[in-house]
């Protein structure tokens, strides 16, 4: 029914499910759901490692229904950030949870042992013990875990190792390829002795208006496929960006030392394209399939003893495992891609920390008996040495590694974050720093700073008006994630035709109404954040970014401050109006 | 020339569902990866996609002792007496086909049968289903 949502006790080892059809209404889905849940749920100041802090995993509607909207968001509090943790995964795990007939999945309390859920839609959940998969890639688990043949849409997400290690950036594996990243949702399963969820959706979705569905649905479908709107992501998939954006000198490099990486070409989306792919990769619904997989071959023996292995590649992780490390082996690249995916970490983040360490190590900040191996640019195979260090932390200095801190305050101007998170791989210029600094969940997806600074080559950005605009884009993305659109999507989901897809589903409401609802929804997740904490005028900006040009030449920390400043006050102004505190 | 649902082309196969949720569309009306009359499942690298294979003497129908199932006159089979699936509690009809094509819909108590309407193919992206003439 519209509106359910399955709760499991882990401390309890009990499940219910209560109806908030009115949430639905209200709210839509998706992270509007996720966030009224989220305040209600998680007591103030609470430790992210405590039993307290909840999991909520909320799909919007759209998903199991129109093309291309798979995304499920994950709330919960951040042991990153300290404040609001957030994160969109695609994959099969919205559509599951939405055909096992659940608007969103809340988990609460913590597990005696460690168990993962089995989840089937019937009203029961099984509590199964998982001692055999404990300390398994996150991978694999999923390869266990999932059925050959199941009965419905099946998803898996898992943990890895470092997860259950409570690596501050751990994340949770969906099905293989996708990911809950950045804000540490692995390590907050980890605590709650949770090592995976299996959903298994046996049920229907119905609509309405199902013969106004059925062809607003074939017109979504030609437009996704027949037009050019999205082929970048189908056709290199987004390392298409990494010769893009070292053509305007904004892939950082060697830890944002430049924006200009000599080896791009090797390690680009045309050369993994053409050389290396063996399959592109849907969530359900979506004929584009973005996530490319390579194949990493080798051989391990004489007499050509030969190994294979499957390895899912984006723009993100070969900037941070690449470019940003100066590895130019696409084979490097794809290694460590494959071994933070098993080991459940965030790749971006775990490139971040490798480039501080490695400049640490060459400025005699740090020293072997930290580091334990050498870290030098372009050098995958320390590399990977140094990643297992991060799970398994054998010293102080891979504890603040796990944690992402710089290790004794050491190098802070050169540790690439923002509000505690790694850095995306965009050196544009103003409005991707203010962007990913504004940005309710520092991602740069939040807002698209980065491509603001790209739609402004050479002309400076007022820091007044990159502000507004940011904020208005995050307030329509709150929209589209609250709906479960994938924002790769965006330039097909447009508002008049979001308000047009809800109509369908008998959620009606104007363009103005939904602008209204979007607002609302970015002001309860400020809200958490201030409660939490969180401040503008605190954040640290790391000085590299002032230092290194971007795209847009030198940015300016006058610039910057400024639109904190302005963006801090009209913020402010939106929680007050839009989500006062009861 | 009968006009028939084939898979041309399973290697090209990403396992995106959308053939398989708009089946479930046009039989109930609903989407659903259970209810619909194929199936797409992970097979190795790639993926498995089981659809009805339009028999010209099909063996589901000869299995069926209550003729429930009729052969169609251009291939594969129509459900023209579901009441009497009710009852059959064997179901041979599902063990006589080897593709696995037919499915059993535990609500209604009847096999899901498909339609032979090509909407799978229709919304195929890389054109891995195929619904027209046959040689």
């Amino acid at each position: 029914m519209m509106g359910d949502i399955l709760f499991v006790s882990l401390t309890e080892g009990m499940s219910w499910v209560e109806n908030r059809r009115e949430l639905i209404e209200e709210y839509i889905g998706g992270s509007g759901l996720a966030i009224n849940l989220l305040h209600e749920l998680c007591p103030e100041g609470v430790d992210p490692f405590s039993p307290e802090n909840p999991i909520i995993l909320a799909p919007g509607p759209f998903i199991g229904l129109y093309p291309v909207c798979s995304k499920t968001i994950a709330m919960f509090k951040s042991p990153l950030t300290g404040n609001l943790g957030e994160s969109h995964a695609g994959g099969g795990l919205g559509a599951a949870l939405r055909f096992a007939g659940y608007d969103a999945l809340v988990v609460l309390g913590a597990s005696p042992k460690p168990v993962w859920l089995d989840i089937r839609g019937d009203g029961e959940v099984g509590f199964k013990g998982s001692s055999s998969v404990q300390g398994m890639s996150a991978v694999e688990t999923v390869a266990v875990l999932k059925e050959p043949e199941p009965d419905g849409l099946q998803s898996v997400v898992a943990v890895g190792p470092a997860g259950e290690k409570f690596v501050y950036y751990a994340n949770a594996v969906v099905d293989g390829y996708n990911f809950f990243g950045r804000t540490g949702l692995g390590a907050v399963m980890g605590a709650k002795n949770l090592k995976a969820i299996r959903v298994t959706g046996c049920g229907r979705i119905g609509v309405e208006d199902l013969d106004g569905y059925k062809s607003l649905f074939e017109r979504i479908y030609e437009e996704v496929v027949k037009t050019g709107k999205m082929r970048k992501y189908h056709d290199l998939g987004t390392p298409q960006n990494v010769l893009t954006l070292n053509s305007i000198k904004a892939l950082p490099t060697r830890n944002f030392k430049s924006g200009f990486f000599e080896h791009a070409e090797k390690i680009s989306g045309e050369y993994f394209a053409d050389n290396l792919l063996i399959r592109k990769n849907p969530c359900p619904l979506c004929p584009i399939g973005c996530k490319h997989v390579a194949m990493l071959r080798g051989f391990f023996a004489d007499e050509h003893e030969v190994e294979v292995v499957e390895a899912g590649y984006d723009y993100e992780p070969v900037y941070a495992l690449g470019s940003n490390l100066g590895i130019d082996d696409p084979a490097g690249v794809l290694k460590l891609c494959l071994l933070c995916d098993s080991y459940g970490l965030d790749a971006m983040m775990t490139g971040t920390m490798l480039a501080w360490a490695t400049e640490a190590y060459e400025r005699n900040l740090v020293g072997l008996e930290e580091t334990l191996v050498e870290p030098r640019w372009g050098d995958a195979d320390g590399y990977v040495e140094m990643v297992k260090h991060i799970v398994d932390m054998p010293n102080e200095f891979y504890v603040s590694m796990a944690q992402g801190r710089a290790y004794r305050g050491l190098g802070e101007d050169f540790l690439m974050t923002i509000g505690g998170v790694g850095l995306a791989g965009y050196h544009t210029g103003l409005a991707f720093v203010v962007g990913t600094a504004i940005g309710a969940r520092h991602s740069h997806v939040s807002n698209a700073g980065y491509s603001l600074d790209q739609r402004h080559l050479g002309e400076p950005l007022d820091p007044v008006k990159t502000v507004e605009t940011l904020v208005e884009e995050e307030t329509w993305r709150c929209i589209l994630e609250s709906c479960g659109v994938c924002l790769f999507a965006r330039r097909v989901y447009d508002i008049n035709l979001v308000a047009e897809a809800l109509a369908k589903l008998g959620l009606r409401r104007s363009v103005e109404e939904l602008k209204e609802t979007g607002r609302r929804i970015y002001a309860l997740k400020y809200r958490f954040k201030f409660r939490e904490g969180f401040g503008l005028k605190n954040l640290k900006i790391p000085a590299r970014l002032f230092e290194t040009p971007s795209a847009n030449g030198r940015i300016e920390p006058d610039d910057v401050k400024k639109a904190l400043e302005v963006a801090e006050h009209r913020i402010k102004e939106l929680v007050e109006r839009y989500a006062p505190a009861v | 020339m009968p006009v028939k649902l084939v898979v041309n082309h399973p290697e090209r196969c990403m396992g995106c569902m959308t053939c398989v949720l708009v089946c479930s569309r046009e039989i109930y009306g609903s989407l659903s990866v259970k209810y619909s009359a194929m199936r797409v499942f992970r097979d190795g690298l790639g993926f498995r996609v089981v659809v009805c294979s339009g028999c010209e003497d099909p063996d589901c129908a000869s299995a069926c002792p209550y003729e429930a199932l009729k052969p169609r006159p251009d291939g594969g089979v129509e459900l023209v007496n579901p009441d009497k699936c009710v009852e059959c509690e064997d179901r041979p009809c599902l063990d006589a086909c080897s593709m696995k094509a037919l499915r059993w819909d535990d609500e209604r108590k009847r096999p899901i049968v498909c339609i032979e309407c090509g909407v799978c193919a229709k919304f195929c992206p890389h054109e891995v289903l195929y619904y027209g003439e046959v040689v």
